[in-house]
């Protein structure tokens, strides 16, 4: 459904910076009814990957194919069946629901008659069905949010684009949202790319691609990146990082991969990681704070796939 | 059909978010009626300009006053396109299908719009005020008005295009757009200025778009049809319009472009 193939886009020079690489040579092809979820550190060009696809910056060089037109030839084609849910609101907050959906009705060119059916089924599993002549200013924020996927609904894209949609709202009303998005795209066979720094989000996508530095790190369905990892690891956090990683190595032969307080030994087979464990504390008892033994989880093989850049994708988690 | 749709729905959300800011609508209507009579009632005693005696300044200042509100309206709302990219609204119209024309269209429409309704309740207040006009005249002056409006709006668009805040954009209000009213005649007339501030009002469009405006006042539509100074403003005027459209049209089209290079 989305094919972008050897995608490259340099940021023009200004006076007060270099110019710089934000995409280099990037290829990524989500299938139809996928559920994709486009993660990496901040300044990995996720942002300049989404805003070339939903046609707002036209890049270096590359070819973008969606739903059979080509991007950067025809964006009007493309734009017809594609839904777009920025991080910011897209609406206006002095109108009222239903005046912003009739603008978006219009500005899709949607025929006037079968706007008030469309509005009915695109709100249908909102809670803003009795809210339609309510103000968008007065909303909570989870709400603004369902107004933001409800009016993209109006249109029945094929493919939605969304940036980081859950930024700002609380853990329950983000579970809802990404719920809802979940069971939406199933219904209605909607092919979903999703930017998040959430890993909790990117569980039940059906493929997370991981970005660095403009480049693709790993695509793959969440189980199988968990599966790279090696099964458990074994996480120290002892009163002097630096000296523990040395002694690590030096006395057990083990790479430890640091990650602000904590040593982690990655990579260790599940009969492996107690004796392990044990081992460790046997030796260095005095100077370690805790020691457990953990699951690979998706942040975990984010922060093994992408480094120290990852420190803020944990802090927002 | 669809653009139509489009510039029309854009339009009427910019007229709508007029009329729920009642202060807005207020000051819209306030502001000039203040301007108009302080201004006048204060150069009464003093402006005598040679030629036009029996002219006081009240009615001298009328046109004036519907030229200001014009480009206030138009600030206003070059002021909204800059709210608009700030508070994210902007960005889910860029990725609509549509051309991005309708978001000129539909902005400078909306703004003209919005003027309009101003331009009407003042003229409204005219047989009240003293000012007598025939409803041929009162056509007229609406439709110099409505092409105004046209210019002011896209010029004030084309201000605003680019700019991250609206800070940025009382610079250019206070530097640029209010001269154009200042050197327009509106306040002194042109005939008694230095040679140098004659030339630059006689080079400003709004000069000309306020002659168009202040001939119905004086003479009968015939008259007026038959002048030939009414058809040379008329040119400058439109020309000034179709110009800042045109300049507005291929500004908004420049999209951010990665190079090929580093």
């Amino acid at each position: 459904m989305i094919r972008i193939h050897d995608l490259t886009h340099i940021y023009p020079a200004t006076r007060r910076q270099p110019s710089r690489f934000a995409l280099s040579h990037f290829d990524l092809n989500v299938g139809a009814g996928e559920f994709c979820i486009l993660s990496g550190p901040n300044g990995s060009g996720k942002s300049t990957l989404f805003r070339i696809l939903c046609g707002l910056l036209l890049p270096s060089a590359g070819s973008i194919i969606i739903g059979g037109h080509d991007l950067m030839r025809v964006p009007r084609m493309v734009r017809r069946i594609m839904g777009v849910v920025f991080q910011s609101p897209a609406v206006d907050k002095h109108l009222t629901v239903s005046e912003n959906m009739t603008i978006h009705a219009a500005l899709y060119g949607s025929l006037e008659d079968s706007v008030g059916q469309r509005m009915a089924e695109a709100l249908e599993w909102t809670e803003l069905k009795n809210r339609l002549h309510q103000r968008v200013e007065t909303l909570s924020g989870g709400l603004a949010r369902q107004l933001e996927l409800a009016k993209c609904l109006l249109t029945r894209p094929q493919i939605l684009l969304l940036d980081e949609p859950t930024t700002g709202l609380d853990p329950a009303s983000r579970r809802n949202f990404l719920d809802v998005l979940k069971s939406l795209q199933r219904e209605r066979g909607m092919t979903v790319l999703m930017t998040t720094h959430i890993f909790s989000e990117a569980e039940e996508a059906d493929r997370v691609v991981i970005m660095k530095d403009g480049e693709l790190l790993a695509c793959d369905s969440p189980q199988r990146l968990r599966n790279r990892m090696g099964r458990e690891m074994v996480v120290v956090v002892p009163n002097d990082p630096e000296a523990m990683a040395t002694a690590l190595t030096e006395d057990l032969g083990v790479q430890p991969l640091r990650f602000g307080d904590e040593l982690r030994l990655e990579g260790v087979e599940p009969q492996d990681s107690l004796p392990l464990l044990e081992a460790v504390l046997s030796r260095y008892r005095p100077e370690i704070r805790s020691i457990a033994i953990k699951q690979a989880a998706l942040e975990d093989v984010f922060i093994h796939m992408t480094g120290g850049g990852a420190k803020d994708a944990e802090e927002t988690s | 059909m669809t653009i139509l749709r489009a510039i029309w729905a854009l339009a009427r959300r910019e007229f709508i978010r007029f009329i729920r800011q009642p202060q807005r609508v207020v000051g819209s209507i306030g502001q000039p009626v203040l301007f108009w009579l302080f201004l006048g009632t204060g150069f009464a005693g003093s402006f005598r300009p040679p030629g036009m005696e029996g002219v006081s300044y009240l009615e001298f200042f009328y046109p004036g006053v519907l030229l200001m509100l014009l480009l206030f309206a138009s600030i206003f709302s070059s002021i909204t396109v800059i709210e608009d990219r700030d508070q994210g609204f902007l960005q889910g119209v860029l990725v609509a299908p549509v051309p991005r024309l309708a978001i000129v269209f539909g902005k400078v429409l909306g703004g003209t719009l919005i003027a309009l309704t101003q331009a009407v309740l003042f003229l409204m207040l005219a047989p009240f005020l003293g000012v007598s006009l025939s409803a041929g005249g009162v056509a007229l002056i609406l439709f110099v008005l409505l092409l105004t409006a046209f210019g002011f709006t896209a010029l004030g668009f084309l201000c605003a295009w680019s700019l991250k805040s609206t800070a940025g954009f009382h610079a250019i209000m206070m530097v640029f757009l209010m001269p154009l009213w200042l050197l327009s005649g509106a306040l002194f007339p042109i005939q008694h200025v230095p040679d140098w501030l004659h030339g630059v009002m006689a080079a400003n469009p709004v000069t000309h778009a306020l002659v168009l405006l202040r001939l119905p006042f004086y003479h009968t539509v015939p008259q007026i049809l038959n002048d030939h100074d009414f058809w040379g403003a008329l040119g400058v005027v439109v020309a000034w319009v179709g110009v800042c459209l045109g300049l507005a049209l291929v500004r908004v089209e420049r999209r951010e472009q990665g190079v090929r290079n580093p």
